[in-house]
This record gives structure tokens, C-alpha cells and sequence, in this order.
């Protein structure tokens, strides 16, 4: 449940108040769901209907392991900009490999996530090894991938009759009552957070972000490490691009764009700090839910959709704003307990 | 080779690939080769190129600043309400352009005094000015602009020469001026390369910072003028993903996006050579796509730059030191 870094648990003693800040920060995401809900509840009663909830799980389901991309790429202080482009590219060549290959079965779904790895990889390769800004190299890559979905595509389109009739009904199966997505959603979701909290590859990640620098001393080949953020960070976006285009049944060329900022958005709203270091992909997935809130809420109150906007907007300021307090606390207590010490 | 060494290599390349460009493009198409159209197809970049000007600003401060374009649709949206009580354009004007820098401002109060990561902000009021400019204005464009209004984005001098192609060349020679000529230009870079340096030399980092947001802001306000007299309507959604031509331009034009380092002139020529790639893929009917991907090509190859260029150094270095050596 504890959300430190790399550096700051290796650094801090138990029950510092750098530990207590950023459960606070985590947390805090969870209170700001429950006041949200709870304003919604008051103001319309269709909210806390069960099926409204589920709608709010569902739709937050694909773009929580989006978020829960980003937060890995963000933890190793970078950023992917080209998420929705590989989702879109990545959908529309498995979208259209399935309507040519109707007898394929679920096995299609590795061809989505290869697709994804490699440009995730070469996102990685720009960005570690080319050392170009993480900001620009994706922002290009964004283009580029996007592009190339139009020249492959030829202006058409995959219809939901071309598609194999198991992908569409799987995604709208529900297993003991839970939509299907939402469980694939949790269980990617726990995985990634699993990988990153215990393994020694996954406080690698966590340790470059926090200091790229104290980590390349200490050894960490930290090239790799941000390649293999990138890679990770594309393997889900070509999966959850395919559950989209299995989800909205028509695949067209402009799939999922505008999702970069989406993603970014669930991602800082949901705790992970732009600087690196510091951050849980449950945050990212919680921001995710999050935003998809805002969005059935405004629905029901019949609020014009451009608020969305301007909520949406002043969440992630607000968010980064709490970060960055938090962060400050930290290194206050830090620095009075390395005081302490000498 | 003192001759070379006073033009500096890269818009010295900027130009030879925009000359490269425009022989394609007349290759490519008959029509490409003639005066009023290549002064049209000025109009397009202008507002683009505005944006660019102020966003190489706030870079070369060392920060950056993406909701620019959405800058842009408040001042439309703006423009459009004044011209909805028909307040007269010369009192319009600077209101709006005061108010596009406030917003600015906004952005470098919120990076300078709360010590946020200007990505961050930025990506967050990139959300929240499109969603004010929406909320000032409507769902439904404005499209009944005085005629004052569009003046400048809309009027030909002499049958072909575009007003707002002047206005863009008079602002590109101010911001030139002043990053190049004056103790702001210079105070900028020093920031840029070294806050804390500055910082210890007595310049007011956090003041001077939030300045080039407001200056950025203000220059989108003057865009935002320019694109209702071209396209003759304001919505909130005016000039949406627009954001990656502006940051390319930045970028192709030499600014480093770490700060410090590039001049203002490589951004204008980096603008002329995005528009004659543009105007040439245009005319040679190439359809939207394939231009995307040479523009995100382009980005790439333009960052990819300072590696590139490092490794010609190593390999002369060597060259070099193997030539002594055989002496």
C-alpha cells in the first residue's frame, strides 16, 4: 500500500513524514473521488444507480490502463505524448489483419501489443539513446505513427461486420457481474503495479526517475531502463487500442486521438508527479475513474460539454500543484532528519 | 572561411534546404512559381508563426508553453464579443491582446511563484483557456465579424501582398531585436543557460520568466486577430492541434528545447521553410497525411540535430588527429 521511491525509502527511516506525505497524496485522490461523488450523488439522483456506476467503470476501464502507460514512462521522468497514435496504428493494422483473417482466434490479441512495443521501442530509442526531449521525440513519433495509420488505411474504414464476431462479444461479456473490461483493466493494472513495487527491475525504474544521475553512479544502465518504460508504456497501448476498436466495433483512422492529454491527465491527476520519481500506477488508473466521473456527472446535470474542459484543465494544475507541495515537505523532513543524524 | 564562420551553419542550412524545397515544388507543380501565389501561401503560417515567435521566448527561457493555440481561440472568441457590442477595433485590439497576456501571465505565475513544471501547467490551462474560451463564447462559431475587424487578416495590398504577412514580418524583427539587441534578450539566454548563475548576477529570474509568458500570451492575442480576418469566424475550438507545427518551428529553427541556446532568425527561416515544404506538398497534391508525417520527420531530424552535428566533430576531430599523425 506504501507509494515511496526508490530514493526516498532507501533514505528515510520508517514513519517519516515523506512516507505519511505521499500516502496523503494517494489517498487524497481516493477522498477527491469520494467529495466528487458524493456532490453528484446530491445534485442528481440517477448517479449512484448501479448502473450508472458500472458505466463509470466501464468507460474509465481502457483509459486506466492507458493512464497506468503513461505513469511508467512519467515515473522514469519522461513523458509519451504518442500514446493515442499507437493506439490508433496498433488497432487499425490488427483491426484490419482480423477482417482479412476471419477464422483468427484470440491469438490476434499478441499482434496489437507487438505492434505497440516496437514504436513504444522506438519512442525509447529517441529518447534514451538519441537523448532528444522526451516532449519533442513524441510529439513527433505522435505525428509520424498517426500519419502512417492514414497512408495504410486509404481513407477507409473497418466496419464491426468485418470483424470477428468473438471480439465483440467478448469485451461486452461480464464475469459474476463485472464487465469483463473492468477485470482485465484491474488485473494489467495490479500486475504493472506489482512489477513496479517488487521487483528490481521495477525500483529501477522508480530510482531513475528520481535521480537519473545518483543512478547511473550508483550503475543502473539507465538508457535501458527508460527504453524499457517506453516498450512497457507500448505494449498496453497497443492492447488497450485493441479493446477500444473491439469496444466501439467501427475502427476508423482517427481512433482514440486526443488521448495523449487524456492519459496525461488521469496520470498527474491521479498522483503521479511529471518530475519523476514518485507516483503509483493504481494512482494513474484511480485518476482515470477520476476523470471519467467529471464526465458521467456533467452528463446528468446536463452541463455543456466545454466545462469538462475547463474542470478537467484546472484538475491537473491543482494536482500538480499538491505535488509539488508534498514534494517540498519531503525533502524538508528529509533534510531535518540528515541534520538529526550528524 | 571567415565568411562562413560569421553566418551561422544551421540557418545557413535552413535556407539552402528551403531553396532546395521550392525548386522541388516548382518541379513538382506549374503553378508553383509565381509571385501571388507564393505571397499566399504566406497567410496560412502567419498565425502559426506568431505563435512560434512567443513560444521561442518562453524555450529559450528554458520552459515551455502548449496551451498557446488555446490562447489564441480566447482572444477570437474575445475579439468576436467585442465585435458583438461593436466596440471599435482600435480600443478592441489592445484590450484583447492585454487579456491574452494575463492569461499568459497566469502561466508564468503558476511556473514561477508556485515552482511548478511548466509542462505540467501548461498542459493543464492548455484544457482550461479552450474551456473558457468556450464558456466567454459559445457552442456556436461568431461569424458576423465588422468588417474593421478583418481587416488585417483578410486585406491584399496591391492585389497579392497579405497585410497580416507584413504584420508577421514587423513582429518576427521586433522579437529579434529584442532577444538579440536588448538587456531583456540578453538576461533571457543568461536565464536559460544557468538560472542559478542569473540568479547570482541580480537578474529577477522569476519576474523576467513570467514576462516571456505574458509576452507569448500577448503575441497569441495578435494571432487571434489575424485568424479571424482569415477565417472570418471564432469558436473555442479555433486553431486546435495546432500546437505541433508551432513547437516545430521552434525546434527545426535551432532553439534548444533545454534553454539557452538558438536565435530568432532560425525560427523565421525555419517558419519559411515549413511553408514552402506546406505550399509545395499542397500544389503537388499530397494529401494530408503524408505532409503530417514529413512535419513529424522533420521534428525528429531537427532534435536529432546537436547528436548529429557532435558526431561530425568527432569523426573531423579524428580525421584531423590522424592527419598529424601521418605528419
Amino acid at each position: 500500500m506504501s507509494a515511496e521511491n526508490a530514493v526516498i525509502a532507501a533514505a528515510a527511516p520508517r514513519r517519516s513524514f515523506g512516507r505519511f506525505a505521499l500516502k496523503l497524496r494517494v489517498s487524497g485522490v481516493v477522498a477527491f473521488l469520494v467529495i466528487l461523488g458524493a456532490i453528484f450523488a446530491v445534485l442528481s439522483p440517477q448517479f449512484l444507480n448501479a448502473q450508472n456506476l458500472s458505466a463509470i467503470v466501464s468507460n474509465a476501464a481502457i483509459l486506466s490502463i492507458v493512464a497506468a502507460a503513461q505513469a511508467v514512462v512519467l515515473i522514469t521522468r519522461n513523458l509519451d505524448v504518442s500514446v493515442g497514435s499507437i493506439m490508433g496504428f496498433a488497432a487499425y493494422l490488427t483491426a484490419d489483419f482480423a477482417a482479412q483473417h476471419q477464422g483468427i482466434g484470440p491469438i490476434l490479441i499478441l499482434m496489437p501489443m507487438i505492434i505497440g512495443g516496437m514504436l513504444g521501442a522506438l519512442n525509447g530509442l529517441l529518447v534514451a539513446y538519441g537523448k532528444v526531449s522526451p516532449l519533442i521525440a513524441t510529439l513527433g513519433t505522435m505525428s509520424i505513427y498517426r500519419g502512417l495509420t492514414y497512408l495504410y488505411a486509404r481513407g477507409q474504414e473497418v466496419t464491426s461486420n468485418m470483424l470477428p464476431r468473438w471480439m465483440l462479444e467478448t469485451v461486452d461479456l461480464r464475469v459474476g457481474g463485472f464487465p469483463v473490461l473492468v477485470i482485465l483493466a484491474v488485473v494489467v493494472v495490479a500486475i504493472l503495479g506489482a512489477f513496479l513495487r517488487f521487483f528490481p527491475v521495477g525500483r529501477r525504474i522508480y530510482a531513475v526517475g528520481s535521480n537519473p544521475v545518483a543512478s547511473a553512479y550508483f550503475g543502473l544502465r539507465t538508457e535501458r531502463i527508460v527504453l524499457l518504460a517506453y516498450v512497457i508504456c507500448g505494449v498496453l497501448c497497443g492492447l488497450a487500442g485493441f479493446l477500444y476498436a473491439a469496444r466501439v466495433g467501427t475502427v476508423t483512422v482517427i481512433l482514440a486521438s486526443g488521448w495523449e492529454l487524456t492519459s496525461l491527465a488521469a496520470a498527474v491527476v491521479g498522483g503521479v508527479s511529471v518530475t519523476g520519481g514518485s507516483g503509483l500506477v493504481a494512482g494513474a488508473a484511480l485518476g482515470a475513474v477520476v476523470l471519467a466521473t467529471i464526465d458521467n456527472g456533467l452528463v446528468l446535470l446536463r452541463v455543456p460539454e466545454f466545462w469538462r474542459m475547463f474542470i478537467q484543465g484546472s484538475a491537473i494544475v491543482g494536482a500538480a500543484t499538491a505535488d509539488v507541495i508534498i514534494g517540498a515537505q519531503i525533502r524538508k523532513s528529509l533534510q531535518s532528519r540528515r541534520r538529526g543524524t550528524i | 572561411m571567415t565568411v562562413f564562420r560569421r553566418i551561422p551553419q544551421w540557418e545557413l542550412l535552413l535556407i539552402v534546404l528551403t531553396l532546395c524545397a521550392a525548386a522541388w515544388s516548382s518541379n513538382l507543380s506549374p503553378y508553383y512559381l509565381s509571385v501571388d501565389q507564393i505571397l499566399l501561401s504566406t497567410r496560412q503560417f502567419v498565425y502559426p508563426g506568431i505563435l512560434a515567435l512567443g513560444l521561442a521566448v518562453v524555450v529559450v527561457l528554458g520552459e515551455i508553453d502548449i496551451s498557446l493555440a488555446s490562447i489564441l481561440a480566447f482572444g477570437a472568441v474575445l475579439f468576436s464579443k467585442c465585435s458583438e457590442v461593436g466596440m471599435a477595433i482600435w480600443l478592441a485590439t489592445p484590450l484583447v491582446i492585454l487579456a491574452c497576456a494575463a492569461l499568459g501571465a497566469f502561466n508564468g505565475v503558476l511556473v514561477t511563484r508556485l515552482r511548478l513544471p511548466s509542462l505540467a501547467v501548461t498542459l493543464g490551462t492548455m484544457g482550461a483557456y479552450r474551456g473558457l474560451a468556450f464558456i466567454v463564447g459559445s457552442e456556436y462559431g461568431y461569424t458576423s465579424f465588422d468588417s474593421s475587424y478583418t481587416f488585417i487578416g483578410s486585406t491584399k495590398l496591391f492585389g497579392a501582398l497579405p497585410v497580416s504577412f507584413l504584420v508577421f514580418l514587423a513582429l518576427a524583427a521586433g522579437v529579434i531585436f529584442l532577444m538579440h539587441k536588448t538587456v531583456f534578450g540578453r538576461r533571457c539566454y543568461a536565464v536559460g543557460n544557468n538560472k542559478e548563475a542569473a540568479w547570482i548576477a541580480g537578474i529577477d529570474v522569476a519576474n523576467l520568466k513570467t514576462q516571456a509568458f505574458a509576452l507569448g500570451g500577448g503575441l497569441a492575442g495578435i494571432a487571434s486577430l489575424v485568424w479571424i480576418g482569415q477565417y472570418g469566424s471564432a469558436r473555442g475550438d479555433n486553431a486546435d492541434g495546432s500546437i505541433l507545427l508551432v513547437v516545430t518551428a521552434v525546434v527545426l529553427g535551432g532553439i534548444d528545447i533545454n534553454g539557452g541556446r538558438g536565435s530568432m532568425v532560425g525560427v523565421v527561416l525555419a517558419l519559411f521553410l515549413l511553408g514552402t515544404i506546406r505550399n509545395g506538398m499542397g500544389l503537388a497534391n499530397m494529401a494530408g497525411p503524408t505532409q503530417t508525417v514529413v512535419l513529424g520527420t522533420l521534428l525528429i531530424i531537427g532534435v536529432l540535430r546537436p547528436l548529429i552535428a557532435r558526431g561530425i566533430a568527432r569523426l573531423r576531430q579524428q580525421l584531423a588527429s590522424s592527419g598529424h599523425a601521418g605528419n
